[in-house]
């Protein structure tokens, strides 16, 4: 059985429905392509004829088509050996003055993993072609800044009802199927804006009817996916329990996201108890998610949803107008900020837990701040350079322990030194392996060396001790100066 | 009906023609032999193969196309030793491929023709110079100018009735020139063209070291590669488009 979107797939750009000015841009597009060597991004909603029309152009043209879409691996060698070399080269039957059109489809979609590294190659490549190319995508948004710069947009709106009526009534003649002009407008209804789909309907339903009627179309939906913004809309300014709910199981988010959401903008609404009852009901959601984590039965989520969800919209107690500018959640943005500084603190307590033998939480929580008492602003210097070679620490994580600046010389000076009492103590616990090699002069410094390494371990000891029960005597005082800008992080 | 006996190396000189160029191909099993005609997914490079009924030690066939998955059938082919036979028949039931090598039977599960790209029209191409070399003197120039740059030139210098190759890089140049005595035969034609080196080397995977391998050249147009295998009983020609000088 032949598809029809397959077997009425427009051969020329003057069968291509609805879109006349965007078919009529890429015609121009095409034919002052020797003018201007650009690329073209094509986009716009599924099954509105991009695809086609691509194909179509290079008919018109005269051109070969050669495609890569999404069923092919998309990875960068892929990208570069295919489509590279169709665009950089002439034709087989023209030579180098021969045209070939490279269709990429579905180019907003070249990532994940599969597609490794091939979004670049797609970049380099719109650059460098030799030949048109049309990169044809869904979302225009969702490809790289770079490459939209690179490339003229042509965007294909979906297909009108009064499009898409008559393209249903010209192959229903020619399959000679005998229809009622309802059944057509109905279909047209339904299906609006996607004509591929109005046509896999028109097919699927010729296969069970001899008439179509209208009572035939199956008014069911596709199913679509509702966004965050409209789903904020129904929990806080319009919907009840019940349809906030259904919202809910619309929206492409788990719950712990649409926890996050509602959290931060709720508030911008909401006031006074019912705001209260409002957090109340997230309280609950956040235990569920937490009871989630814990036992990793996801089948608790459900809970979460209902209370993020049904749970705030119940709370409403007056009914909320106009617009209000959601913004996404501020957890997002600090875990964003705190990035940086995650690392280094989890870097930190990680040489300490392979050193101690303790976890990375236990390092966090019990080692790192008594670390950062001791050694705060680097004082006693020799502990810290200790600290530095023990854990085998950068500027930037000495720095982060002991609150100075990392750029300072202060602490660049201290890793230095920790960095040669390591190479030292190395060369001692090599147990003279390289001795033979070393000239006599070589050795005798090591070992002065040596023992002046030995009495500054001494003295490190000492201070170490020293410290720690000075630490123990002004605990409070020194804690808290010190553990001010840490504090969210342990 | 299909049902035919080759040698080993014939039918792996066969494959490895194809096999550059694409994963999977449409065989025609004609009376008189079979023909391969296939081209690369960027259509830049295009392969032409027929194989006489004489090249095989028995052959028996009516015109049937089949679809294969060229790696699996090389794989196969490679289990026999030099000199031994394979024996081929086509179920035309089951639609799969029967294959015999002294005692080892493989069945191949063939691929339905349809589903593979279509067969490429062979161009009509008037190239005015003309190249007889051998195969060795191609591998030495391809593999010279693999070592400075990912394309190479190929031209016919009229004048001076000499063949050249040229290639830069980014630092360094390889220059090769043969001049008429060098070669075996020369139709002198002004004609340069560049193209791009990694189908060059895979090509030239096939090229046969001791066989003549003519080429014809024009100026920015395609080149054509053919030479003879199977003890003169098989062809192949391949069809390489130019790449377009980029400034």
């Amino acid at each position: 059985m032949v598809d029809w979107t397959e077997k009425y797939r427009p051969t020329t750009l003057s069968e291509v429905r609805g879109n006349d000015s965007a078919r009529d841009d890429l015609k121009q597009w095409a034919e002052t392509w020797d003018d201007h060597r650009e690329a073209v991004i094509v986009h716009g909603s599924p099954g509105v004829g991009k695809t086609s029309a691509a194909h179509a152009l290079a008919n018109d043209m005269g051109w070969d088509a050669i495609e890569l879409n999404a069923s092919d691996t998309r990875t960068k060698d892929v990208i570069e050996r295919v489509a590279g070399e169709a665009a950089k080269s002439g034709t087989l039957g023209g030579g180098t003055g021969g045209r070939k059109l490279v269709v990429m489809d579905e180019a907003d979609n070249i990532h994940g993993n599969a597609d490794r590294g091939g979004a670049r190659a797609v970049t380099r490549l719109v650059k460098e072609a030799t030949q048109p190319m049309v990169l044809i995508a869904n979302d225009y948004y969702d490809m790289s800044n770079a490459l939209r710069n690179a490339c003229r947009e042509i965007e294909f709106r979906d297909v009108g009802k009064r499009s898409i009526v008559p393209v249903l009534r010209d192959v229903c003649r020619r399959e000679g199927i005998t229809y009622e002009d309802a059944a057509l407008s109905a279909l047209a209804q339904k299906n609006a804006g996607d004509l591929r789909s109005a046509i896999n309907d028109l097919q699927a339903l010729a296969e069970e009817h001899e008439v179509l009627t209208e009572d035939d179309i199956v008014t069911g939906e596709r199913d679509t996916t509702e966004g965050i913004f409209d789903f904020l809309d129904d929990v806080i300014k319009e919907k009840g329990a019940e349809e906030s709910l259904y919202a809910a199981y619309d929206v492409d988010e788990t719950p712990d996201d649409l926890l996050n959401w509602v959290e931060d903008n709720v508030p911008k609404d909401y006031s006074g108890a019912e705001l209260a009852d409002a957090y109340g009901f997230l309280v609950n959601a956040d235990k569920w998610l937490g009871r989630v984590r814990a036992t990793q039965d996801y089948s608790y989520w459900r809970y979460a949803t209902d209370n993020v969800a049904a749970g705030v919209a119940a709370a409403r107690r007056e009914p909320k107008g106009g617009w209000t500018r959601y913004g996404p959640p501020s957890y997002w943005s600090k875990l964003g900020r705190t990035k940086g500084t995650r690392n280094t603190r989890d870097y930190v307590a990680r040489k300490i837990a392979e050193q101690s033998g303790c976890s990375m939480a236990t390092a966090r929580r019990e080692v790192m701040p008594f670390l950062a008492a001791m050694t705060h602003h680097c004082k006693p210097r020799e502990l810290t350079v200790a600290m530095a070679a023990a854990y085998d620490l950068e500027e930037e994580h000495v720095a982060f322990v002991t609150g100075s600046g990392k750029d300072t010389n202060k602490v660049q000076d201290i890793v230095a030194d920790a960095e040669a009492s390591k190479a030292e103590a190395a060369v001692e616990h090599s147990g003279g392996a390289f001795a033979g090699q070393a000239s006599v002069e070589d050795v005798d410094a090591s070992e002065s060396g040596d023992t002046g390494e030995d009495e500054g371990d001494d003295t490190d000891e000492d201070v170490f001790v020293d410290d720690e029960e000075a630490d123990t005597k002004s605990d409070d005082a020194e804690d808290d100066d010190m553990q001010s800008g840490l504090d969210e992080f342990f | 009906m299909f049902k035919a006996i080759v040698s080993a190396d014939t039918l792996r000189d066969t494959l490895d023609s194809v096999s550059v160029l694409v994963d999977e191909c449409k065989i025609h099993l004609n009376d008189d032999g079979i023909e391969i005609r296939a081209v690369d997914p960027a259509n830049v490079g295009m392969v032409d193969l027929t194989l006489s009924a004489d090249a095989f030690e028995s052959y028996e066939a009516d015109g049937g196309l089949i679809g294969v998955d060229l790696s699996r059938l090389e794989d196969i082919a490679g289990m026999a030793d030099a000199g031994q036979l394979v024996q081929l028949e086509l179920d035309e039931e089951t639609r799969k491929l029967h294959i015999q090598i002294e005692g080892l039977e493989y069945t191949l599960a063939l691929i339905d023709p349809d589903s593979i790209r279509q067969e490429p029209d062979l161009p009509d191409l008037d190239l005015p110079a003309q190249v007889v070399v051998e195969g060795a003197d191609i591998d030495r120039a391809v593999r010279a100018a693999d070592m400075v740059s990912d394309h190479i030139a190929l031209g016919v210098d009229a004048e001076n009735e000499r063949f050249y190759v040229d290639a830069e890089g980014d630092t360094d140049d390889v220059h090769l020139e043969l001049e008429r005595e060098d070669l075996i035969d020369l139709e002198a034609g002004d004609a340069r063209s560049l193209f791009s080196l990694d189908y060059l080397k895979d090509m030239n995977k096939a090229f046969p070291k001791d066989a003549e391998v003519t080429l014809e050249l024009g100026e920015e147009f395609p080149v054509k590669m053919h030479f003879d295998f199977a003890e003169g009983l098989g062809s192949v020609t391949f069809m390489l488009a130019p790449r377009i000088q980029s400034n």
